[in-house]
């Protein structure tokens, strides 16, 4: 890539079930303020805007980017818009990141958002379309069969899932701006809890938030005169597949393995376990931590499930995982994505604040959506490559 | 063309949901200045005022907070004369869709005069709010006519 780029500002809104005392505009405005105060810039020095949401039918309005422009100072800018499902957020950032790796910009906001609160996504969703079977299980229900599967091909214990569920509800009581802070959190509260989806329980699955995450991506050249630690972006990686085709495996999807692959070859990583000091994967439910441990070969095949086990995905552990609480703790779904790369950028510019990993230089974020189908990922690096 | 005599098969496809809207500290005052039968624009930094308000400045991007009202007469910058209404538009009679520039407001927008006739229309003539008999804080609750 031609321009070295950085991580030189970011902001989040607070997350909540409702932020309904602020307008659409309103919410992604909350979060870009805050990346511009945390780059320390104004409106005019930002050359581009790229939004980026999940489907338009949560929210009810088609093309939303069109009347949000203007709220994130997108006036009269290039601006564009990203739609990858629930890894949008991942891969909004990305496109924002190419523009000044590519040296089409110098400079560009980002921000990613929904508000699930003027609509219902399970409704959404669950559409039930004639000749078709209507499930009107919403994601818990497409899920819950691929946990399954992975449950017998790796023998996992059957309560994995439920100390995944504690442990990001315990780092989210250390992340202010997380939407469910349980302070009575508990691994019995977990297990006791009613079950959805069978084996997904109901303390096991994401709430539904509104929110908006922004990043500012800045060319080396502008992000060396930053007064504040920048976070280098050392790779990015999109791989998809479709939802269905014949033979295809659901549960460690071959899109997620050819996305760690090329994305440790392009970052110089050998052995991410042992070189990557935290990592933000998004989990919407609680089994995908040991999954997307395989799936980003963090653990060998069948044995994601140790690292939840022997606590090493726990901060203070080897490698913390979602140390803000994860989308566990947060999902306002366009935004999910983008919040784990800005977690990720946090942590190496040393500005997670309680839950800052001690020392991280190196952190990776993660996303995926639609049926386990689009990966982004990404890995930022206190320091130039 | 024939109609086709195989077998396929058709299925009504009816999709709605209800949504809900959250307008904000800015446009949620714009809206109860409806109810109370007062219309608002918001005042920009160099005096200006925009008709509908925005919350963030078109321009500059500031955020705007400060609310004037405007109106309730105005002039009509440009319109089309809608001679057949259908069902779904705003009145059961021959209408002008017109851009209005209320009195105070130096942007216009774009409402509805009930003049009767076409020949009644105009570019530049005056108009002036008329209200719904009860106003519920919504945009229709405006209709505007010639000034008499």
């Amino acid at each position: 890539m031609a321009e070295l780029t950085g991580v030189i500002g970011i902001g989040q809104t607070k997350y909540a079930a409702k932020r309904d005392e602020l307008s659409m505009p309103g919410l992604l405005r909350e979060a870009a303020e805050r990346a511009l105060e945390d780059a320390e810039l104004t409106w005019k020095d930002i050359d581009a805007v790229v939004i980026g949401k999940a489907p338009d039918m949560f929210e009810g309005v088609m093309m939303p980017e069109l009347f949000l422009v203007d709220a994130i100072g997108g006036a009269y800018k290039p601006m564009l818009r990203v739609h990858t499902a629930g890894s949008v957020g991942g891969s909004t950032a990305i496109v924002a990141a190419s523009l000044v790796q590519s040296g089409v910009h110098d400079r560009v906001l980002t921000v990613a958002f929904e508000k699930q609160s003027e609509s219902n996504a399970t409704w959404a969703l669950s559409i039930a379309l004639p000749f078709s079977v209507a499930t009107v299980a919403g994601a818990g229900g497409y899920f819950a069969p691929l946990v399954r599967g992975y449950i017998r091909r790796s023998g996992a214990p059957e309560d994995t899932g439920i100390r995944v569920a504690v442990k990001d509800r315990e780092h989210a009581l250390k992340n202010p701006l997380a939407h469910l802070h349980l302070e009575d959190i508990s691994f019995e509260k977990v297990a006791n809890s009613p079950m959805l989806w069978d084996p997904i329980r109901y303390l096991e699955t994401c709430p539904s938030s509104d929110g908006a995450c922004a990043m500012i991506f800045a060319n080396e050249k502008l992000a060396d005169r930053s007064d504040k630690p920048v976070a280098w972006v050392h790779a990015t990686e999109m791989k998809s597949e479709p939802t269905m085709f014949s033979g295809r495996d659901q549960v460690m999807p071959r899109a997620i393995l050819d996305n760690a692959k090329s994305l440790y070859k392009k970052a110089g990583i050998q052995n991410p376990r042992e070189e990557i000091d935290c990592a933000e994967i998004y989990v919407p439910f609680s089994w995908f931590e040991p999954m997307w441990m395989e799936g980003m070969l963090f653990a060998p095949t069948n044995e994601g499930w140790k690292m939840t086990y022997e606590g090493a995905t726990k901060l203070g552990g080897d490698l913390p995982v979602n140390c803000s609480g994860g989308v566990l703790s947060s999902n306002p779904i366009g935004a999910s994505g983008m919040i784990r790369f800005a977690e990720a950028a946090l942590q190496v510019r040393g500005m997670a604040g309680e839950h800052q990993v001690e020392g991280a230089k190196k952190a990776l974020g993660h996303a995926y959506g639609g049926g386990s189908q689009y990966f982004s990922t990404c890995i930022v690096c206190s320091e130039k490559p | 063309m024939s109609q086709g005599t195989d077998a396929s098969l058709t299925a009504p496809h009816t999709l709605s949901y209800t949504y809900k809207r959250s307008l904000g500290p800015l446009l949620g005052r714009f809206f109860t200045g409806l109810r109370d039968r007062q219309i608002l624009g918001a005042k920009r930094a160099d005096g200006s005022v925009l008709m509908p308000p925005k919350e963030y400045d078109p321009d500059t991007s500031a955020a705007l907070d400060e609310l004037v009202p405007v109106g309730p007469g105005g002039v009509v910058k440009s319109w089309a004369w809608v001679s057949a209404p259908r069902k779904q538009q705003p009145l059961d009679r021959a209408f002008a869709y017109a851009l209005v520039q209320l009195d105070g407001a130096d942007t216009a927008f774009l409402h509805v005069v009930d003049a009767g006739e076409e020949s009644a229309m105009q570019t530049g003539m005056r108009v002036t709010a008329r209200w719904s008999d009860e106003a519920t804080g919504q945009i229709t609750d405006l209709t505007f006519i010639p000034e008499a």
